[in-house]
């Protein structure tokens, strides 16, 4: 119950928070400009539209989790509106969570305006609503609220630009990390690889939640891919939301 | 009597700067609040008062010590529960309206949506904010923070109050207000801990003070035991007499138009003195025996330290 | 919360992710063929769209575009081989292994030798210091191609530049004798002989000095056998019967002295000696 007052107090913070709007607005232009791209492209123009509209939807949405997460908890701290907030019978846990679940109802709000502008945008050319195209984005927000609960993490004891940073470094690493694996491959020594097997193992892979490029070229996709990769997302966002707890337990607010 | 407040051997140190170096901001605090009377926390600025009021509330973590409030361990949900707070320099969420604030912490202590109306619009009223209901907090002024940030403290009708240093940057009015709200507070039996520098309102308030100096409380006690009721000198201001038989008079001297103010230590010597005057034909226009203020004890202990 | 439980949590969420990731590469994905490279952006903006850092965005393609050549899952990558690579090229065209093991994958994976000489031809233009590549495309020519006459252009270009081994004029002669000129041929060996600065490169300017001088000779007399067949309708008994008449000013005779051997019957010549068992 607490964590829901929080949480609905975060979403509302968030909402009237301008810089949400001016994302959303570029994500809309990205949009749309797919519609533009399309038409210097030769041959199938559909395609095009897909592949920026999923791109877009994908960034922007990274963008609005970091660039919101980040400030979650400093501005609480920096303003010292947690002074009053703590001194309230709430837990610091039951803080976080909220504050977490408050951006991600946000974000979620946002992806969903963002899908109606890209459907549209597919119905105006195709004439035909591929409610396919709704499940990479779900697996997006996925990802987004993985993203968000890292910028929470960053945020507990680290500036908004350290902790933008630090998110994007995350969210690079992420998507790179196919590349560590072909490293691996190539070391000679076995004990080295086991290391960066475990190294490797830990690191987020964020390519788990991206279904852009099936989608798009319609290939099929093993079902059991879906469950794990759900429960890839809840395990790992789960280790950061505790993560962040550990980090915000005895943190002396001077 | 159950002590609302009970702080025993609070030690706190801080480690600053980029090489570490222990700074020790409480050196052994121990101080008791009785139920339904107004404490006052005195200190120079620095001296450890917000830290203390921090280690309270748990948003900061003593490294050794004792605190209970109203019987519960320091940092239990039941203590926050019947406890309400007021930060220096208040500062809120600008995004939200009055009301929307006042409902927000309202459920956090789970008041039911009917009940929270009630008392948000109560408060709002005690405070003198009704019109404000639907204002942004972005908009407010300082002095109608500090009041709404009053209202937040009472949401939860709390047993014990703390404020610090509630009376800091408001212009006189203000200050009268906030005064009269928290001697309205006593007489609902709830418990006030106050910290402030301005020692005028601590003595016009409180029951019993603690002064604390460099995080070691020096003296504490009620303030009629602190304060000696000894005069220490009299003014006296008298027109229509020259200065030069004024001199004689002894006592300092001090000329301002056709007024003059006399300072005189010896309290023997007061009675004489007027009579004097009365015979010379000169007019007294006031006559005010000064006894030893809080200002006094506390210039001179933390002199002394 | 209590502490040891915010831990066990978090070892246990730890755990299960990283369990479920190793779960997840197991699953394999299917891959859109050419799907790394769904669009392959034009040259001229991609150098602006890496602001500055060109060399650097050349050697992370050419370490992509080499993990990529080597992935055999990927059935047709090698549509676009030129057009990466030109990508590498224009990025930073000082790089010297993109042309170079282009070339090779060229050449031996995707078996396409136009492709190799183009790539290397790109090299040449951009670094026409490096004697590597026409060096490799004259050899891809001749051994690849067969055709000497394009070899020879290349190591012809190779053996002018600085630091060039000396197996590259031998190369270039060999391919001018390959074609039939034998009168470079000839001068080149000769210069080769002439400047050897070990007992080696001697020998082998001299054996082939020896072959050249062999097949001009043998040339000459088969012309004039052949004017001579046209006049009597069959070949002369012996060699020497073509000089009365003109056909030929003398009978020469190998670099060692030798008479070269003539069958009469067929109108063979041939060289008394093998060269290279002089």
């Amino acid at each position: 119950m607490k964590i829901r007052t929080v949480a609905l107090n975060t979403f509302k913070e968030a909402i009237r928070d301008r810089v949400l709007y001016l994302l959303l607005f570029f994500s809309a232009v990205c949009i749309i400009l797919a519609r533009l791209l399309s038409i210097l492209t030769v041959g199938d123009r559909i395609k095009i539209i897909k592949d920026v509209g999923l791109a877009s939807i994908s960034l922007f949405g990274a963008l609005m989790a970091i660039l919101m997460g980040t400030g979650l908890v400093f501005k609480e701290i920096d303003k010292k509106t947690i002074y009053t907030l703590l001194s309230k019978p709430i837990h610091r846990f039951q803080f976080l969570l909220g504050k977490f679940f408050g951006l991600v109802l946000t974000l979620l709000i946002m992806i969903a305006l963002m899908s109606v502008i890209f459907l549209a945008l597919l119905f105006f050319h195709t004439f035909h609503i591929e409610w396919r195209i709704l499940l990479p984005i779900c697996f997006v927000f996925m990802e987004l609220c993985l993203i968000t609960s890292v910028a929470l993490l960053f945020s507990c004891f680290s500036t908004p630009i350290l902790s933008s940073l630090f998110s994007l470094s995350f969210y690079i690493i992420g998507h790179l990390s196919w590349g560590l694996e072909t490293l691996i491959k190539k070391i000679p020594s076995i004990n080295m690889r086991a290391v960066f097997k475990a190294l490797y193992t830990f690191l987020p892979d964020l390519e788990n939640f991206n279904f852009k490029t099936e989608i798009v070229h319609n290939l099929p996709i093993p079902p059991d891919i879906y469950l794990y990769s759900v429960l890839y997302g809840i395990a790992y966002t789960g280790f950061v939301l505790v993560l962040a707890m550990l980090v915000f337990r005895r943190r002396d607010f001077i | 009597m159950n002590a609302a407040l009970k702080i025993e051997s609070l030690h706190k140190s801080f480690k600053t700067g980029f090489i570490p170096k222990k700074k020790t901001i409480l050196k052994g605090i121990s101080l008791s609040v009785n139920a339904g009377e107004i404490f006052g926390y005195l200190g120079p600025n620095g001296a450890g008062k917000t830290t203390t009021i921090k280690c309270i509330l748990g948003l900061i973590f003593p490294d050794e010590g004792f605190i209970e409030v109203l019987g519960y361990p320091f940092l239990s949900l039941k203590a926050k529960e019947k406890l309400g707070f007021l930060p220096e320099n208040p500062y809120f969420y600008d995004y939200l309206s009055a009301s929307e604030f006042l409902d927000f912490y309202a459920r956090l202590f789970g008041i039911k949506r009917t009940e929270r109306q009630t008392k948000t619009r109560n408060l709002l009223r005690l405070v003198g904010l009704e019109k404000a209901a639907h204002i942004p907090l972005r908009k407010f002024s300082r002095g109608m923070l500090q009041r709404i940030g009053f209202s937040q403290a009472l949401i939860n009708d709390p047993d014990i109050v703390l404020l610090d240093e509630p009376l800091s940057g408001l212009d006189p009015i203000g200050r009268k207000e906030i005064r009269d709200i928290i001697v309205r507070l006593k007489e609902e039996g709830k418990t006030v801990f106050l910290s402030s520098h301005i020692l005028q309102d601590i003595e016009m308030i409180c029951d019993r003070v603690a002064i604390l100096v460099e995080g070691e409380i020096i003296n504490q006690g009620k303030i009629t035991e602190l304060i000696s009721e000894k005069i220490l000198f009299t003014e006296i201001i008298v027109s229509g007499i020259k200065p030069d038989d004024l001199a004689v008079l002894g006592g300092n001297v001090s000329t301002q138009g056709d007024r003059t103010l006399l300072k005189i230590h010896d309290e023997d010597r007061v009675e004489s003195i007027f009579k004097l005057i009365q015979s010379s034909g000169g007019k007294i226009h006031s006559l005010i025996p000064r006894t030893q203020t809080l200002e006094d004890i506390f210039v001179g202990m933390v002199k002394k330290t | 919360m209590k502490r040891y439980v915010l831990i066990t949590f978090l070892l246990v969420s730890c755990i299960t992710f990283m369990g479920l990731k190793l779960r997840l590469d197991n699953i394999s994905r299917e891959k859109v063929p050419g799907s790394s490279i769904i669009y392959i952006p034009s040259v001229k903006y991609l150098k602006y769209a890496t602001l500055g850092y060109t060399s650097i965005a050349a050697d992370l393609i050419y370490l992509w575009a080499i993990q990529y050549y080597s992935d055999t899952e990927i059935k047709d990558r090698y549509d676009h081989l030129e057009h990466i690579l030109s990508i590498i090229f224009e990025m930073d065209p000082y790089y010297l292994d993109p042309y170079e093991i282009g070339a090779v994958i060229a050449v031996y994976e995707a078996e396409d030798v136009g492709a190799a000489l183009r790539i290397l031809d790109k090299g040449i233009e951009n670094n026409p210091d490096q004697w590597l590549f026409p060096f490799e495309a004259g050899h891809y020519a001749q051994r690849n191609l067969n055709d000497y006459k394009t070899a020879q252009r290349y190591y012809k270009q190779a053996m002018n530049i600085d630091g060039a081994p000396a197996q590259a004029r031998r190369l270039f002669a060999n391919a001018a004798f390959e074609i039939f000129d034998y009168e470079t041929a000839l001068k080149t060996w000769f210069e080769i002989y002439q400047t050897a600065t070990d007992e080696r490169t001697r020998k082998i300017a001299s054996n082939h000095l020896y072959r050249v001088r062999a097949a001009i000779d043998i040339r000459a007399i088969k012309e004039a056998l052949a004017k001579y067949r046209d006049r009597y309708g069959h070949y002369p008994l012996k060699i020497d019967q073509l000089v009365p008449n003109g056909y030929l000013q003398a009978v020469p005779s190998d670099m060692d002295g030798k008479k070269y051997i003539y069958e009469p019957k067929t109108g063979e010549v041939k060289p008394p000696t093998i060269p290279w068992k002089r």
